[in-house]
């Protein structure tokens, strides 16, 4: 834990940070640009782990655990149970990109150029130099957000937005059974 | 300590690659997956400025942004494999009964 805590209050988590977003954008470049629909879902699954990642460096182990958890064990492998239900028979695609790609990135670089520009001084000013730097104050009932991640996350969702969750839930259940409504074959 | 403007450029990286991929993809699985991208770009920035302001409301909404993200699939997926029954593509610009 000594060696943790330490390892977390060096300079090296800035850079092992930069290491996982930068994974992570290569995940997501790999996923758009490949022709295989396959490959796609590695670029995915490698996006969300390094996502994890980050999230660790970030001091929200829970958070980078539930990420894991969710996202390569759960998500990606129905992702690759649908692609292989149904691009099997058409495996390559000749065409991969909408007749729009030429307009639709120029869309995209335009927006992007245009949030830079706006928030360049936000980003890269001398206010974001500040490191973010974890605030002294507790949460409930005294657990730091740091160093009791998961007592502090459970009483955060168990106490103080338990309404949000109880309504989570509820969507949850609605979208299982839309789920089972949507994907059971019409003559059955 | 990861510097704010770090955690900023990247998920702002991730959420115009997310939405690059949804304008340009024609197969609806990869643009579900880039819907997945853009959320995860949103988690990210809810847990750096959790992890700012010495709270843990950020991190307790990005866990229920992660269960609607669940949600979210499992419904589209499902979607996806409906429309293939139907219509036998799952190339978005292959379905335009809509056009008459």
């Amino acid at each position: 834990m000594e060696q943790l805590e330490y390892l977390f209050s060096t300079l090296l988590t800035k850079h092992v940070f930069m290491l996982f977003g930068t994974l992570a954008v290569l995940g997501a470049g790999a996923m758009i640009f490949s022709k295989n629909a396959v490959h796609s879902v590695i670029g995915f699954l490698l996006a969300m782990l390094s996502i994890a990642g980050a999230y660790l460096c970030l001091r929200a182990e829970f958070l980078a655990m539930a990420q894991i958890l969710v996202y390569a064990g759960g998500i990606v492998v129905l992702f690759l149970f649908v692609v292989m239900l149904v691009e099997m028979t058409k495996y390559k695609e000749r065409k991969i990109f909408q007749t729009q790609t030429p307009l639709a990135l120029v869309v995209v670089l335009i927006s992007a150029v245009t949030f830079l520009g706006v928030f360049l001084k936000t980003i890269f000013g001398k206010s974001a130099e500040a490191a973010l730097t974890l605030k002294p104050e507790l949460t409930a009932d005294g657990f730091n957000a740091a160093t009791h991640n998961v007592q502090a996350v459970s009483r955060g969702l168990f106490a103080e937005y338990l309404l949000p969750f109880e309504i989570l839930s509820v969507i949850l259940l609605v979208a299982l059974v839309g789920a089972v409504v949507l994907a059971k074959s019409e003559r059955g | 300590m990861v510097p704010m403007n770090q955690v900023l450029l990247i998920s702002f990286l991730l959420f115009s690659i997310g939405v690059a991929g949804v304008l340009i993809r024609r197969n609806a699985l990869i643009i579900l997956m880039c819907v997945e991208l853009m959320l995860n770009a949103a988690n990210l920035n809810l847990i750096a400025f959790a992890r700012h302001s010495g709270t843990v409301a950020g991190q307790a909404f990005a866990l229920m942004i992660m269960g609607l993200a669940a949600a979210e699939v499992a419904i589209g997926l499902a979607l996806v494999v409906a429309l293939y029954r139907k219509k036998d593509t799952v190339q978005v610009d292959g379905i335009n009964l809509l056009k008459g």
